[in-house]
Formats: structure tokens, C-alpha cells, sequence
């Protein structure tokens, strides 16, 4: 395993409280894998990353039962150490605001040419040319390097920054929204882009969205967050074929382009808690047409229904009712 | 970048030409007869109507007014009344004395305070952050009279440590500037001179250094900075710093501002032979050639320093520097 994950916690201590932007999660992802993430706005998919690549703010505090990169434990590992070995060596990230992740003030090949040579001891010249390599692969003319970002579209500060995430020949690239805020033309090129490199990096993809089709197109697993907290994770055929989770079953109502396009959409009503209070039971509770008594009351155990299916809920024992019920309109009304 | 050198520089001139024009007016609005201020009245009648004639000063006002850009333009500056000595070649003198001192505070204060400005939001609210806002509030709310006295009440009268006014020691002979400036004794007496620019100028580039670095701090190219895994010390300086001087830059127009006035006192406080001083003694001889010229030589070089910020942010910044849009 690459990346082990087991019981993370991140909690932002602000002045109104305890934001539990990530509160117990647990995944693992393999070598050469992409893991897909998805999730509404809001439910902790960038804090996930941040304390992945340890930019989580100093109000935050981050706890797990095993955090561990190749077996390497990331919670005990001295900054210097994980700046050097771990950063852009083993991961490396594409983030999610790209248009504003370039320096405005350095040409983009330089930015490029400086996470090379910070991880390594290449010359300035073998570093260029890795740079021209490396647009050439995602689809930008090299000669662009020498340009400011903003000279640059938003299409192809993404594609730079790919690049850039590709330098190093990573483990692990971690992409936020990689797609988000850009248009619709745009966005389906880039995703092209990205499916065909999946063949020809042995990079493993952690693949963060709201934007379920995205995932879907991409990953080899997925798991569906909602307010710090992991709903359920499997293989990508099982969530979408054989979902468990009430919550997934709402989301795939919501975006029925996936699969069976004669279904109406319908959306999941209410919104999702606020992350300061403390939730004792099942976060989805409050919105879940299929909430019992018990699931206010008791967090819901990670159950493995199957090998590498996971479900945090009480219900699943009822799964051919609640599938059946999830498929009508009137039972998503409030 | 050329377009914009260009259209600075000329700016540049045509506040020049500006200056030059308000000094004008100004000099003949004064009290009394306009001629008292280029023709000494200690002369006797015949002298003065030569030179009336001589200065134009018979002519309607606007020959008078293009015989005077003509004679700006020729360095043609006339004399000083008290020493008959040329305006130029007093100004000469004067003019490196006071491009030193101004230079070396200014430069002293903008390092200075760039550093300070960068280490306090590094480590904000920090003792050094918290001390150096206060001190920063503290001097300058002093004027500098009243920093420059305590200085040389304390420093200079008590403690002798340091000369009590003067850019050499008395009946040195200087022959250039660069005499002066390879001089142990001339470093000696430009410290608290210095001192005092600096405590006047130092807080607003230290205090805009911190706010648009803190700024700057916040921005997603600095944690991606940090995401890419470089040193602490890279992204403080390299990312943060780089993009928040641009922003120092565009104020120390504001702080040239007030570089006159300021230059102006300081000089005085310690007797420091340079323009402002000399602006000051020709006021009160009602020297009126030297006064107008002196004033008319700082602001030119208050302009010149401008021009050069101006210069100096374009090439900070490539959005100027390269120009151009985005593309497809
Ligand atoms: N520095 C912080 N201090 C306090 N709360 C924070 C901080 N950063 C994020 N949060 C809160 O943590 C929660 C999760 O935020 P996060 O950015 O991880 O969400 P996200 O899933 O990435 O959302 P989006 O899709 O909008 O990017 C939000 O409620 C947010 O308000
Ligand atoms: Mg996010």
C-alpha cells in the first residue's frame, strides 16, 4: 500500500468552536490506483489534502490511528525530512485553485524548473529540458515555458500545472478540483488529457471533486464524503451498480447522466450540517429519508460489505427496500 | 517596457516643466517689486537698469516667462545676491551634499524597513512585530526637529561621541565629492543625520511591507509554494517578499513626498551644508536667485527619485515589463 490511512482527524480550533472538517476518515490507496474522492462543497476534501501535504494551518490539529506514506509514519516525520523526501518527490499536487497557484511574478518554466531542482541535483539545463518534456506530454508548446502566468489562459495554467505535479515522477499526484472553474470545453479536454496519462504515468491519482461524472470517467475506487466523514468507498462499478449508502443513492439520483439517463433528477433536500457542532450519530441523519432512532444517537461503524466495500451506516440489512424506495421522487421529500 | 520607460520619463519632464512654471508665478506674486528678486537692491541705479534690461525685465510677462525656461534650460541661473558667486556653482556643491545624505537615508530606510517589514509578518504578532508597530507609531508622530535634537542633545553635547552638526570638520578642504566620501571623518558626522532620516522614514515602508506581505502570505501561490516542498526561508524571501516590495515601491512616491520638508529640517538641525540648509540661509538673506533656484534643484531631483520608483516597478513587475494578455 501507498497510502494508509486510518481514523484521520483534522479539526480547526477557531474562536466559534471545533470545525471538524475531517473527522475520522480512513482509506488506503495502492500503487498505480486512482482513488477518486467526491463530495459537496464544504465537507473537508481540500483539509483532507492539506493535512496530507502538512499545509494544514497551526488552529489545526490533526490526529490518526495510522497515517503512513510506504509505511513511513507522516505524523511523526520531522518537517525537514518530509519536505525533502516526501513533498513532490512521493507526492505532489495539482491544487485546486491553479489560476492562482503560479507566482505572478517568476516565467512558469522557471516555477517548474524550481520544484525540480529543490528535489534534486539536476542542472538548470537538464531541468529546462524536463520542463519542455513535460508540456510536450501535457499538450502546452514547450517554447510557452518562458512566458508569465499571466500570459497564460486557465486551460493552460492547469495543463502547467500537471506538469509541473509531474516533474518528479511522484507516487502520488493529489488533484483538487482539477477541473473546477473552468468551461465546459476546457474541462473535457483537460479530462481527456488526464485519462490518457493515466496510461503513461505509474503515478497513483488521489482525485478530489464534487463533480461525481468526473470521478466516475477516472477512478479505480471512489469514496463519497459528506461533512468530514467518508459515506461509504468501493470498487467504482459497486458504487454505482450496488451503492449502500443512502447518501450515494441521493447523489445518484442527482446525477443521473452517469448510468441510466431516462431518470428524472432529484436532489437530496436540506443541506449539510454545520462542521462546528458535534455530531454524536450519523452526520446524514438529518436528511436521510431512511433514518431510524438509533442513527442519531450512535456513529455508524465502517462496515465492509464486501472485500474493499465500505458503508458507515446502520441500514444496510434493509438494502433492497431502500434501494427500491431511493428510486421514487416523493420519498427525497422533505 | 520601452513604452512605458518612455511615457514615465515624460511625465517626468512635464512635472518639471510644471514646477518650473508655479516658481515662476510664485517669485513675481511675492510682495514688493518683482525685479527686487532677481536684481539686488544693494546696487546702484544705473547697475540695476542695466541689468533690468539685461534679465528682460522691461518686457511684458510672458518674454519674461520664456527668457526664464530659456535661461533655466542654459543653466543660466543668475547670481547670488550676497556672494555674486554664479547660482550654479553653489548649487553644485550643495546639491552632492544633500543627494548623499538624502541617498543614504532613504536607501538605509527602504532596506531597512523592506527587512523589518518582512520579518514582522513572517512572525506576526510576534515581540518584534508588536515592538517595532509601536515603535514605528512613535517616530513617526516625532517630527524630526525633535528627534534630530535629542539626538544631538544626548549623543552629541553629553556623550561627545558624535560631531554637533557639519559634513567635515571645520576648515577641511574639500575638492569633490569624492573626497568627501572616502573620508572616515564624513561617515562620522553623517550617523545621526541619518539616524534621524531614518527614524522618520523607516515606518512607512517597514509598515507596508508588513501589510502587503502579510497579504501576500495569504495567497494560494504561497502554499503551493510550500506544497512544492521548498525551504521556509525560499518561500518567505524568493515568493512572499519578491511580489510585497512591489507594493513599497508604489508608496515611496508617497514617502518622496515628503522628502523635501524633511530634508529641509534635517539639514538645518545639523547645520549640514547641503540644499535644504541653503534653501532656508537664502530665504532669510532674501538671496531670491539661490532660493528659487535651490527650491527648483530639489524638486527635480524629488522627480528624478519618482521617476526611478517608477522604473524600478515596471521591471518588478512582468505584467508591465512583458505586457500582453492571455492567450487561447
Ligand atoms: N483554516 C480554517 N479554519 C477554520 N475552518 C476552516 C478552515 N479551512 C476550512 N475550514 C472549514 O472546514 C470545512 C471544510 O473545508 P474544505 O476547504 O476542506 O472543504 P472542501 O470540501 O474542499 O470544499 P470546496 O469544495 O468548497 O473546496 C469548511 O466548513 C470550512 O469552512
Ligand atoms: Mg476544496
Amino acid at each position: 500500500m501507498l497510502l494508509e490511512i486510518e481514523n484521520l482527524k483534522v479539526h480547526y480550533h477557531t474562536r466559534a468552536g471545533v470545525v471538524r472538517a475531517v473527522d475520522g476518515v480512513s482509506l488506503s490507496i495502492g500503487e498505480h490506483e486512482v482513488f477518486g474522492i467526491a463530495g459537496e462543497s464544504g465537507c473537508g476534501k481540500s483539509t483532507l489534502i492539506r493535512a496530507l501535504m502538512r499545509l494544514v494551518p497551526r488552529t489545526a490539529k490533526v490526529t490518526a490511528d495510522r497515517f503512513t506514506f510506504r509505511g513511513r509514519d507522516l505524523l511523526t516525520m520531522p518537517d525537514r525530512v518530509f519536505r525533502r523526501d516526501m513533498l513532490w518527490n512521493e507526492i505532489a499536487l495539482v491544487p485546486q485553485s491553479a489560476m492562482n497557484s503560479l507566482n505572478p511574478v517568476y516565467r512558469v518554466g522557471d516555477q517548474i524548473v524550481e520544484a525540480i531542482r529543490t528535489h534534486s541535483t539536476a542542472s538548470r539545463r537538464d531541468a529546462e529540458s524536463r520542463v519542455a518534456a513535460l508540456f510536450d506530454m501535457v499538450g502546452l508548446q514547450p517554447d510557452l515555458a518562458a512566458r508569465y502566468p499571466h500570459q497564460f489562459s486557465g486551460g493552460m495554467r492547469q495543463r502547467a500545472m500537471i506538469a509541473m505535479s509531474l516533474a518528479l515522477d511522484p507516487s502520488l499526484v493529489v488533484m483538487d478540483e482539477p477541473t473546477t472553474g473552468l468551461d465546459v470545453l476546457v474541462q473535457e479536454r483537460i479530462l481527456r488529457r488526464l485519462a490518457e496519462l493515466r496510461t503513461r504515468i505509474k503515478s497513483s491519482i488521489l482525485l478530489i471533486t464534487h463533480d461525481i461524472s468526473v470521478i466516475a470517467e477516472m477512478s479505480d475506487r471512489i469514496a463519497i464524503m459528506y461533512a468530514g466523514r467518508l459515506m461509504e468507498q468501493a470498487g467504482t462499478e459497486a458504487i454505482f451498480d450496488e451503492p449502500f449508502h443512502p447518501y450515494s443513492l441521493g447523489l445518484q439520483n442527482a446525477f443521473p447522466s452517469i448510468r441510466a439517463l431516462d431518470r428524472s433528477l432529484i436532489s437530496i433536500p436540506g443541506s449539510p450540517p454545520n462542521l462546528i457542532n458535534a455530531i454524536p450519530g450519523c452526520v446524514f441523519a438529518e436528511r436521510c429519508p431512511f433514518v431510524r432512532e438509533d442513527c442519531r444517537t450512535a456513529r455508524p461503524p465502517d462496515l465492509e460489505i464486501a472485500a474493499g466495500h465500505r458503508v458507515a451506516c446502520l441500514r444496510t440489512a434493509d438494502i433492497a427496500q431502500i434501494r427500491a424506495a431511493a428510486k421514487e421522487k416523493a420519498t427525497w421529500r422533505s | 517596457m520601452k513604452a512605458y520607460i518612455v511615457q514615465r520619463s515624460l511625465l517626468s519632464l512635464l512635472t518639471i516643466f510644471a514646477v518650473a512654471t508655479i516658481l515662476f508665478i510664485l517669485f513675481r506674486l511675492l510682495p514688493g517689486d518683482p525685479t527686487a528678486q532677481v536684481i539686488s537692491p544693494a546696487l546702484d541705479e544705473v547697475a540695476q537698469a542695466r541689468l533690468k534690461e539685461a534679465y528682460g525685465l522691461d518686457q511684458p510677462m510672458i518674454v519674461q516667462y520664456v527668457l526664464y525656461l530659456k535661461n533655466l534650460v542654459t543653466l543660466e541661473w543668475g547670481r547670488s545676491f550676497t556672494t555674486s558667486e554664479p547660482v550654479f556653482d553653489v548649487l553644485a556643491y550643495r546639491f552632492w551634499n544633500t543627494l548623499l545624505l538624502m541617498g543614504i537615508g532613504l536607501s538605509f530606510s527602504l532596506v531597512l524597513g523592506v527587512f523589518l517589514g518582512m520579518i514582522m509578518a513572517w512572525w506576526r504578532n510576534g515581540p518584534l512585530d508588536i515592538g517595532a508597530t509601536i515603535a514605528a507609531m512613535v517616530s513617526q508622530s516625532a517630527p524630526p526637529f525633535i528627534t534630530g535634537l535629542l539626538l544631538l542633545i544626548v549623543l552629541s553635547y553629553r556623550l561627545g561621541m558624535f560631531p554637533t552638526g557639519g559634513m567635515m570638520p571645520p576648515g577641511t578642504n574639500i575638492s569633490g565629492v569624492w573626497d568627501v566620501v572616502t573620508s572616515a571623518q564624513f561617515y562620522h558626522h553623517l550617523v545621526l543625520p541619518t539616524i534621524t532620516v531614518a527614524a522618520y522614514y523607516l515606518a512607512t515602508p517597514m509598515l507596508v511591507m508588513r501589510d502587503s506581505m502579510l497579504e501576500v502570505l495569504g495567497s494560494d501561490y504561497i502554499e503551493f509554494a510550500q506544497a512544492k516542498g521548498l525551504p521556509p526561508h525560499k518561500v518567505m524571501i524568493r515568493h512572499a517578499a519578491r511580489n510585497a516590495l512591489m507594493a513599497v515601491v508604489t508608496v515611496s512616491s508617497l514617502l518622496l513626498g515628503f522628502a523635501i520638508g524633511g530634508q529641509v529640517v534635517v539639514e538645518t538641525v545639523f547645520s549640514w551644508p547641503g540644499m535644504g540648509l541653503l534653501m532656508v540661509e537664502a530665504a532669510a538673506r532674501h538671496d531670491y536667485p539661490v532660493a528659487q533656484a535651490t527650491f527648483l534643484a530639489l524638486a527635480v531631483l524629488i522627480i528624478l527619485l519618482n521617476w526611478a520608483a517608477d522604473i524600478s516597478y515596471g521591471w518588478l513587475d512582468p505584467r508591465i515589463k512583458v505586457g500582453g494578455g492571455s492567450h487561447g
